[in-house]
Order: C-alpha cells, then sequence, then structure tokens
C-alpha cells in the first residue's frame, strides 16, 4: 500500500497541495509587501484576470492598485479605465505621482461592447493596466475575458460585487474586500492559481486620507456640529 | 511632338460593372429614355447597338439593365482617369465626355521607348478593369481621331499616321453634318482626298472652319492643349446596378477605392486621418459617415477595418444606390521614430492609434476621455475631460501638491449624506470660490468614515445641506 503510494508520490503528475509550486507565471507586485506575502511573493497576474469583489467604494479599492498604476504609467502604458462607477479624481491622481496623460477613460453603453472593448483593450501592447466595473457578467463571458487576457501580457482587474462571490470564475485571482474597522482593508484571497485560497491580510490605507493613526480626531469642534447631520 | 489619346468607349457601363459583379446585359440611355447611347460587350452580343430605340432594344433582350445617361457624372469619371494617369504623364488634358490626351514625346526615355509606355498605359488600364483605345498622333486631334475610330497603332511614324488618317472615312472625322454632306455629293469619301484638296478652295467652298480642323489633324496649324492639374483631394464613387441591402455587399467597391487611395497616398507621399463616406439612397437622404482615425494612416486595410467597425454600428437605412468616398484633409508623412532596424520591438505609437482608432470607430469619438487636472479650486472645475489626443501624450505631469487630502472618485453631482458619520477625521477645509463666473461655491468640507466602512468627503454647504462629494477609493 504504502510502496504503491510513494509510486505513485514519486510521479510528477500527481499534484501535492501541502508544497504549493512556485508559479513561473509572470506578476506584477502589488507594492503592498503583506499581500504580496500572502500571495505567494508575487502579486497581480499578469495575462489573467483578476476579481476585486467589494460592496462599495470607497474602501481603499483603488489604493491597492495605486502602486501598480504608478508603476505603469512610469513605464509609459496606458491605464484604461473601463465604466467606472465614479469619475476619477485627476487632481488627485496626479498628486499620487499617477502620470494623468496615461489614463483613458471608456464609457460603453451595452455589455457587448463592454466585451469588446475589454478585448480589444487587453490585445493591445500599449496597455498596461485594465480597470474595468463590468457589472453582471455571465461566467461565459469571463471566460472569454480570461482567453483575451491571456493573449495580452496585461495585468486585468474586475472590480465587482461581493455577492457574486459565489459566481463561478475562471480568474486567476480573486479577492473579496472588506472594510476594516481603522480605515484599513481587509482582503480575503477567495481563489489563486496553484494554491489553496483562503489567506487573509489587511492592509493599513489610513494614509489615503491623510489621517495619521495616532490621531484620529483632527477635527475642528465647532458651534456647526450641534445641528445638521451630525 | 507626340500625343497619346486614350477613348473611353463606355466609361459609364466599365465603371458600374467594376462596383459589382453582375452578368446581364448593360445599356446606357439618353437623358429622354429614348435611344441607346452606350451598350456593354454582352449587350452588343444579343444585337443592340447604339442608336437603336430604346424599345427595340428590350424587345431584343427583355432583362436589359439600363442606365441613365449623366454628364456630370461622366465628367467626374473621366476626372478619376486622369488622376491616375497623371502618375504615368506629366501634360494631361481632358478632353470630356469620353477622352484624355497625354502628351508622350517626353516620357519616351523615362519608359525606355514607345512600346513600353503604351504597355505601362494599356496594364494600368487592365487593372482597373476599363476598356479603352489607344492611339497615337503627331498632332492632337490625328490621335483623337484615330483613337475614336479604334485604328490607334504603336508608332511614331509621322507618314505612317497620316496614311491611317487618310484611310479613315469622312463621318470619322467628326465635319459638321453640312460639310460632310457637300463633301459626299463632290465624291470624296475618305479623309486623304480631303487632305489633297488645295486649302484655300476648301476654306472658300466649304467653310475655314473645316480647313482648320483638317490643318489641326495634319499638323499645318497649331493646336495647344493647355494641361490638367489634378485637384488636391480624392474622390471615388462606385454605381450600383441592384440596391445594396446589406453593408457587406459595400465592402467590395470600398475595398477598391481604399486600394486606390492607398495607392494615391503612397503617390502623393501623404497620409490622411480623415475619410468622408456618403451613401445615397433611392427615396431618402443620403447618409453621410464620417471616419476619423486618430494617426496619420494610408493603408487601405486599416481603413477597411475601421469602416466595416463604423457600418457595423450604423446599420443600412434603406438600400443603396451608390457611394462616395471622399478624403479633403491630407497630412505630410512622418517617418517612424523608434523602431529599431531589424523591426523586433513593436511600434507602441502605431498600436497606440490603431487601438484608439478602433475603439472610437465603435464606440464614438466622445466615448474615449483623457483626464488633466486644471488650475482652480473647485473641486469640480478641478479636472477636465478631453477627446484622447496622441499628441499630447507624453507630457509632464503638472506639478500639483501643496493641498489638503483629495480623494480618488468624484462623485458627478454631490450626493445628499442620508445618515450622519460614524467618525470624522479632518476638517473643516473651506473653499469658497467661483464668485467671478457665477457658478460660486461655498463650502465647508470634511473627512468621515460612514457606517459601512466608506471614506467619504463631505461637504456643508452654505445652506447648511450636508453632501458626499468623493470616495477615498
Amino acid at each position: 500500500m504504502s510502496k504503491s503510494l510513494n509510486h505513485l508520490l514519486q510521479d510528477a503528475r500527481i499534484w501535492q497541495g501541502h508544497k504549493p509550486q512556485k508559479h513561473a507565471s509572470p506578476a506584477e507586485h502589488t507594492g503592498y509587501q503583506v499581500l504580496d506575502n500572502q500571495l505567494g511573493g508575487l502579486g497581480w497576474p499578469k495575462g489573467a484576470l483578476s476579481e476585486c469583489l467589494l460592496d462599495s467604494c470607497g474602501i481603499g479599492e483603488l489604493h491597492l492598485v495605486l502602486p501598480l498604476m504608478q508603476k505603469v504609467a512610469r513605464q509609459g502604458k496606458t491605464i484604461f479605465w473601463l465604466n467606472p462607477p465614479h469619475t476619477p479624481y485627476a487632481p488627485a491622481l496626479a498628486r499620487a505621482g499617477v502620470n494623468t496623460d496615461q489614463l483613458v477613460l471608456v464609457q460603453t453603453h451595452d455589455s457587448a461592447d463592454f466585451l469588446w472593448t475589454l478585448e480589444n483593450c487587453l490585445r493591445s501592447p500599449v496597455t498596461g493596466l485594465v480597470m474595468a466595473w463590468p457589472g453582471k457578467l455571465a461566467t461565459r463571458d469571463i471566460r472569454r475575458l480570461q482567453l483575451a487576457s491571456e493573449a495580452g501580457n496585461n495585468v486585468c482587474i474586475l472590480f465587482r460585487e461581493r455577492r457574486q462571490a459565489e459566481q463561478h470564475s475562471p480568474a486567476a485571482l480573486r479577492l473579496e474586500l472588506i472594510p476594516g474597522e481603522h480605515q484599513d482593508l481587509k482582503i480575503i484571497i477567495l481563489k489563486r492559481r496553484g494554491s489553496w485560497p483562503g489567506q487573509r491580510c489587511t492592509l493599513a490605507l489610513g494614509h489615503r486620507a491623510g489621517i495619521q493613526a495616532s490621531d484620529p480626531t483632527g477635527v475642528i469642534q465647532g458651534p456647526w456640529s450641534q445641528d445638521g447631520a451630525t | 511632338m507626340l500625343w497619346l489619346y486614350l477613348h473611353f468607349p463606355h466609361l459609364l457601363l466599365d465603371h458600374v460593372r467594376r462596383s459589382q459583379q453582375t452578368q446581364g446585359a448593360l445599356a446606357v440611355v439618353d437623358l429622354a429614355g429614348q435611344a441607346i447611347l452606350q451598350v456593354c460587350p454582352e449587350a452588343d452580343h444579343l444585337g443592340i447597338r447604339p442608336g437603336m430605340r430604346l424599345k427595340t432594344a428590350l424587345g431584343l433582350a427583355p432583362d436589359l439593365v439600363i442606365l441613365h445617361l449623366d454628364s456630370q457624372q461622366e465628367t467626374n469619371l473621366l476626372e478619376e482617369q486622369a488622376r491616375w494617369l497623371y502618375r504615368y504623364a506629366a501634360h494631361i488634358t481632358l478632353s470630356p465626355p469620353h477622352g484624355l490626351w497625354a502628351e508622350v514625346s517626353s516620357l519616351q526615355r523615362l519608359y525606355g521607348g514607345l512600346p513600353a509606355v503604351w504597355q505601362t498605359v494599356e496594364q494600368a488600364l487592365a487593372e482597373r478593369q476599363l476598356t479603352a483605345w489607344l492611339a497615337l498622333g503627331h498632332t492632337p486631334l490625328a490621335a483623337q481621331l484615330l483613337a475614336q475610330a479604334g485604328k490607334g497603332e504603336c508608332t511614331a511614324d509621322k507618314g505612317h499616321i497620316l496614311t491611317a488618317l487618310g484611310k479613315l472615312p469622312l463621318v470619322a472625322a467628326g465635319f459638321d453634318e453640312k460639310s460632310c454632306t457637300r463633301l459626299h455629293r463632290l465624291g470624296l469619301n475618305t479623309l486623304a482626298e480631303v487632305f489633297n484638296l488645295p486649302a484655300r478652295e476648301l476654306a472658300r467652298r466649304l467653310s475655314p472652319e473645316l480647313l482648320a480642323r483638317i490643318q489641326k489633324a495634319q499638323g499645318t496649324r497649331p493646336d495647344p492643349k493647355s494641361p490638367w492639374h489634378p485637384p488636391h483631394r480624392f474622390r471615388q464613387r462606385a454605381d450600383f446596378i441592384q440596391e445594396v441591402e446589406h453593408a457587406q455587399g459595400l465592402l467590395f467597391a470600398l475595398q477598391r477605392i481604399l486600394t486606390e487611395l492607398e495607392e494615391d497616398l503612397c503617390w502623393r507621399q501623404q497620409d490622411t486621418d480623415t475619410l468622408h463616406l456618403l451613401l445615397q439612397h433611392r427615396h431618402e437622404e443620403a447618409t453621410r459617415l464620417t471616419l476619423r482615425t486618430t494617426g496619420p494612416e494610408h493603408r487601405a486595410e486599416s481603413f477597411l477595418k475601421l469602416l466595416r467597425l463604423k457600418l457595423d454600428q450604423h446599420p443600412l437605412r434603406a438600400p443603396v444606390i451608390s457611394l462616395s468616398l471622399s478624403v479633403k484633409r491630407f497630412l505630410g508623412r512622418e517617418a517612424p521614430v523608434g523602431q529599431d532596424l531589424l523591426g523586433d520591438g513593436q511600434d507602441l505609437n502605431e498600436a497606440w492609434h490603431t487601438l484608439a482608432s478602433r475603439l472610437q470607430a465603435r464606440l464614438g469619438t466622445e466615448a474615449l476621455q483623457q483626464l488633466a487636472p486644471r488650475a482652480d479650486h473647485r473641486p469640480e472645475f478641478a479636472w477636465t475631460a478631453s477627446a484622447i489626443k496622441p499628441a499630447s501624450r507624453h507630457s509632464e505631469t503638472p506639478e500639483v501638491s501643496g493641498l489638503p487630502a483629495r480623494p480618488l472618485w468624484l462623485l458627478s453631482t454631490p450626493h445628499p449624506l442620508a445618515e450622519p458619520p460614524a467618525r470624522w477625521f479632518s476638517g473643516p477645509e473651506r473653499i469658497s470660490a467661483g464668485w467671478w463666473d457665477g457658478q460660486r461655491v461655498h463650502r465647508d468640507y470634511y473627512i468621515a468614515q460612514l457606517s459601512s466602512g466608506q471614506l467619504a468627503w463631505v461637504f456643508r454647504d452654505i445652506r447648511d445641506g450636508w453632501y458626499i462629494h468623493g470616495w477615498f477609493g
């Protein structure tokens, strides 16, 4: 029995889950050491889809991508924003060191146009990063996008709703983003190609609003704090 | 001087036949719709001849497709032919409605002899699927008469040309009818017999105009022809015998026109970035489509790809009877920069143009935007969106600093704050501006965390309303 087991274990075709293989697949560092460690020291996979699942914006999801945006813009490659829910605020991006000339905002009207645009952006050599807010997507469509992103060598991040976490997805990396108590961002890795999922980590992103961790009250109190919504 | 004359016996028919592949017989009738003017070889085979009445022709061939003569269109078509001929010969003169002169004596050395010139022109005609009768003459008129009679030969020998000219019947000489009848009554049948008459008698007995014509043909009287210059624009038209109902049917004709455009642009060493496509319908107003590429382009293949996308986006409203493609904007060619000698590295600039043109063709020009910060204190005016422009792609980022924290997301319109925030972080930052242009802003901005965990940029305006203006994404 054990002999035949040993024999089997020596077979290269048997995948052994307890020692995750160092993937040779190319990736871009996320810029956050904590998250990189959880992702096997790699980061955002290149030539594959990544999904971020979140309930609402304003929890630090753009700051999660910001180090990559800075890097891509420095390389002179284009960052596409496909159907963003709000306007990316150019002064803030410029302040964060992202060259706004490298940003292109694309608005599409229907899902056929959306998929077509995303596919074209992914296949182009000028693209460095595509961020897309697809709304509803069928599994078949994600599969198609996955194939398109394999054709190019770009990072593609889809921002989707958290309730779609149960839906099966061929994306190579799926992250669930939950806002924490202290302006931090909890990340749960739902899926990761070539390794076990389920790792969690927390990124402190209080600096995105200029908040010091030690100084929670920078608000000047006044007589106005008694009325209105406060 | 040696002149080459190209006579197009049925230019309109050729033009129609190359836009759409049809087998049937074709004929051009006059404006009144009474008599046949031009026939194609198939119709000729069925026994239809020019000058025949339309009713007779329809009796011979019930399926005959009839085209009405449009003199303006014929002139345009002739100009189209002159355009490509201009690449081979410098001195061209139009002879509407059916012919062109090209001065060839100066070309012999360039092409290496007269037969080579002749062959080049014939080959160009064959490439364009055109029927033309060529003739050489030592005078423009001699060349024209020989070509119209179909008796052209590739020879520069003056004596030979005059002999050939002399054998032409009087009808082919283009005299007015009265003189022609009088000459016939005198017992003269060929041009050679008229050539032999004494000039003075001819002018006295017939008319000075007739003498002038004869002398022009012989070369004893000058017959200057002013050279034609191609206009600096490109315009090609395709007419369809059968109405085209699907965009696919247009692509065949478009491909030919775009290939011509590419050749034309290559020959000019120019590029273009705007194409105008006009689709004519029988009963409805014409459809105008404008195709813009983001960068200078000259390849037919990429124009065709973009046009295909454009036509997919704009389905035909009605069947199309003709299309015309025109280009008025020409740009000088730029040498590609940053391309290595062996061409291993991809040309990113070109790839960018291709991608942006593709996206714009399908989504519309305004669907793609670029953002830039702007110097204004009011948050909603502190940024601009503009259509993408490739020239500014590698400019320096303007320095934006010294301001308090700004959110990465800005809401298009401020959203009323529904519940009191869970925590306050910083503020107030008072922004009061815009008194100069009527868009007054008077607000106190705070950074606050909502109970959902979102970090918001909220403000209280002068009327004590609380709004969310951005998210710290």
